[in-house]
C-alpha cells in the first residue's frame, strides 16, 4: 500500500469521470482495477477483480436518474487488497470489498445530488434571473462535490481494503469459498444483464448467437 | 470554430451539477455560456435564464439542445417557442442517447474489452475498450453538437439523419452479440483455477443469479445480489 498517493489520485480521476467529468469510461472496472493494478504492482491481480467487477457492472444500464454503484473506485479498493495475494485467494475477499466501496458511492452520489439539489433551490431567484457568475458558481461548487465524494470514497476503500489485507479472519479454504460464490454470482449477474438488454426480440437471437460462439472459442481453445 | 470547440469542451462536464429541480438545466446552461456571450446584452440575461430550466437528455446527446438552443436565440425566437423546444428534446435525445450509448457502444465495447483481457492480457483489453468506446463517444458528442448548432429549431429533422438510424438498427445486437461471445470466455477464464467439482458450484450460484435478477426480484440488481452473496459467502468462509 506504499502507493496510496497514487491510487487516491487513480480513485479520485476513476470517480469523478463516472458521472462529472468526461465519461470516457475510466470509471469502468475493467480500466480502474488494471490501472490499479499496474500502480500497486500486479496487473493480473488487478485485471482479474476488474473483470469480475465489470460482469456485475454489465447489470447496471445509467439511464435517467438510476442509482449508479461506484464500481470504479470498487475496483480500485479491490486491486489493493487483491494485490500480492496468490490466484483465487485473495480474488473473492478483494470484490467483496470493492463491491462495498461500490455501494458506498452510490450513497456518495444520493448525498452530493441532494446538496446540489439545495444549492439550485437556494440560488433560485438568480437562476431564474440569468446570472452567468451564479450559474458558472452553482456548476463549479457541484464539480467540487463530486471531487469531494470521489477522494473520500476512495480514502475509505482503500483504508478498507488495508484492513481487509492485515486482518482479514478468513483461512484459505474460506477464501476459495468466498471467490467461487462471488464468480458465480458475477457470472450471473452479467448474464441477466445481457438478456436484459438484449430484450425480446432479434436482439436476444444474436445474444444467444454469441453464447454459442463464445462456447465454441472455449472449445476450440 | 473556436467558440463552439470551448463549448464542446463545456459539455463534458456537464453532468456536473445534476441535480433533483432542473437535472441537467444548470450543466446545459454552463455549456452554453461561450456560444450565448455573443448575444446582444439586452437578451443574454433572458437566454442565461432559459438555458438554467428544467432540461435532461443523454449526457452525450446534450451538446444538441445546447447547439439549437442557442441558435434560436441568436434567430430571436420568442421565449415560448424556445421553452417548448427545449421540452420536446428531453425525450427523444434521452432515448436515442440511451439507446445508441448505454445500450449499443457501451456493452459492445465492453464485451471486446472483456474478450481480449481474457484471449490476449488485461492491458490489451482496457486499450481496445478504451479506443472502440472513445471514437464512437467522441464522434457523437462533436456530431450533437454540430447538428444542434446547424439544426436551430428543426434539430429535430437531425435524429432521423440516415447514420442515426442505422446505428439505432445494428448497434443493439452488436451489443447483444458481443457480451454474449464475451460470457462463456470470460466465465471458463475465471474457472480454469478450479476443479470440475467447484466449477460446478460456480456454474451452480450463476444460475441462480440469473433466475433471481430475471424472473424473481428483477428490482434487487447485481450489486444487491453480490452484496447479499458476499456476506453469505463471508460468514461460511469464516465459520468453515
Amino acid at each position: 500500500m506504499e502507493n496510496w498517493v497514487w491510487l487516491l489520485l487513480w480513485g479520485t480521476v476513476v470517480g469523478l469521470d463516472l458521472v462529472s467529468v468526461g465519461q470516457v469510461m475510466f470509471a469502468r472496472p475493467l480500466v480502474a482495477g488494471t490501472v490499479a493494478g499496474m500502480i500497486v504492482g500486479d496487473p493480473v491481480a488487478g485485471g482479474t477483480v476488474g473483470v469480475v467487477l465489470e460482469l456485475f457492472a454489465l447489470d447496471v444500464m445509467p439511464v435517467g436518474a438510476v442509482r449508479y454503484p461506484d464500481y470504479g473506485i470498487g475496483a480500485v479498493a479491490a486491486a489493493a487488497t487483491a494485490a500480492g495475494a496468490p490466484g483465487a485467494l485473495g480474488t473473492g475477499v478483494a470484490v467483496c470489498v470493492g463491491l462495498g466501496v461500490a455501494y458506498l458511492g452510490e450513497v456518495g452520489i444520493r448525498v452530493v445530488r441532494s446538496r446540489n439539489t439545495e444549492d439550485v433551490r437556494r440560488n433560485r431567484a438568480a437562476l431564474e434571473e440569468g446570472d452567468e457568475s451564479v450559474v458558472i458558481a452553482t456548476h463549479l461548487r457541484g464539480l467540487l462535490r463530486d471531487t469531494l465524494r470521489s477522494v473520500a470514497v476512495t480514502a475509505a476503500g482503500l483504508l478498507l481494503a488495508a484492513a481487509a489485507y492485515r486482518w482479514s479472519p478468513i483461512t484459505v479454504r474460506g477464501a476459495v469459498l468466498v471467490t467461487i460464490v462471488l464468480v458465480g454470482a458475477a457470472i450471473g449477474a452479467a448474464a441477466a444483464g445481457g438478456m436484459r438488454l438484449s430484450g425480446r426480440g432479434l436482439a436476444l437471437r444474436w445474444f444467444g448467437l454469441g453464447l454459442a460462439a463464445g462456447v465454441v472459442l472455449v472449445v476450440m481453445l | 470554430m473556436r467558440t463552439l470547440f470551448r463549448t464542446w469542451l463545456r459539455t463534458l462536464v456537464v453532468q456536473a451539477s445534476w441535480n433533483y429541480d432542473r437535472m441537467l438545466g444548470v450543466g446545459s446552461a454552463y455549456a452554453s455560456i461561450p456560444l450565448l456571450r455573443g448575444l446582444p446584452k439586452e437578451r443574454h440575461r433572458g437566454a442565461m435564464a432559459r438555458a438554467t430550466q428544467f432540461f435532461n437528455a443523454h449526457p452525450y446527446m446534450a451538446g444538441m439542445e445546447v447547439g439549437a438552443v442557442a441558435r434560436a436565440e441568436y434567430e430571436g425566437l420568442p421565449d415560448e417557442q424556445i421553452r417548448r423546444m427545449r421540452h420536446a428534446l428531453i425525450g427523444p435525445l434521452g432515448s436515442v442517447g440511451d439507446r445508441l450509448i448505454w445500450a449499443g457502444v457501451l456493452p459492445a465495447a465492453v464485451g471486446v474489452g472483456l474478450t481480449v483481457t481474457v484471449l490476449a492480457s488485461p492491458l490489451a483489453g482496457v486499450l481496445c475498450f478504451l479506443v472502440l468506446y472513445n471514437l464512437a463517444h467522441f464522434a457523437v458528442r462533436g456530431w450533437a453538437l454540430r447538428a444542434g448548432w446547424r439544426g436551430g429549431h428543426s434539430v429535430a429533422r437531425e435524429l432521423t439523419a440516415r447514420g442515426v438510424q442505422i446505428g439505432l438498427k445494428i448497434l443493439g445486437p452488436i451489443a447483444a452479440f458481443s457480451v454474449g461471445l464475451a460470457l462463456p470466455v470470460v466465465a471458463d477464464w475465471l474457472a480454469s483455477d478450479f476443479q470440475t467439482r467447484l466449477r460446478f458450484s460456480i456454474a451452480s450460484i450463476a444460475v441462480l443469479g440469473v433466475v433471481l435478477s430475471r424472473w424473481i426480484v428483477p428490482s434487487f440488481g447485481g450489486l444487491r445480489f453480490g452484496l447479499v452473496v458476499a456476506a453469505f459467502g463471508l460468514l461460511a468462509g469464516w465459520l468453515w
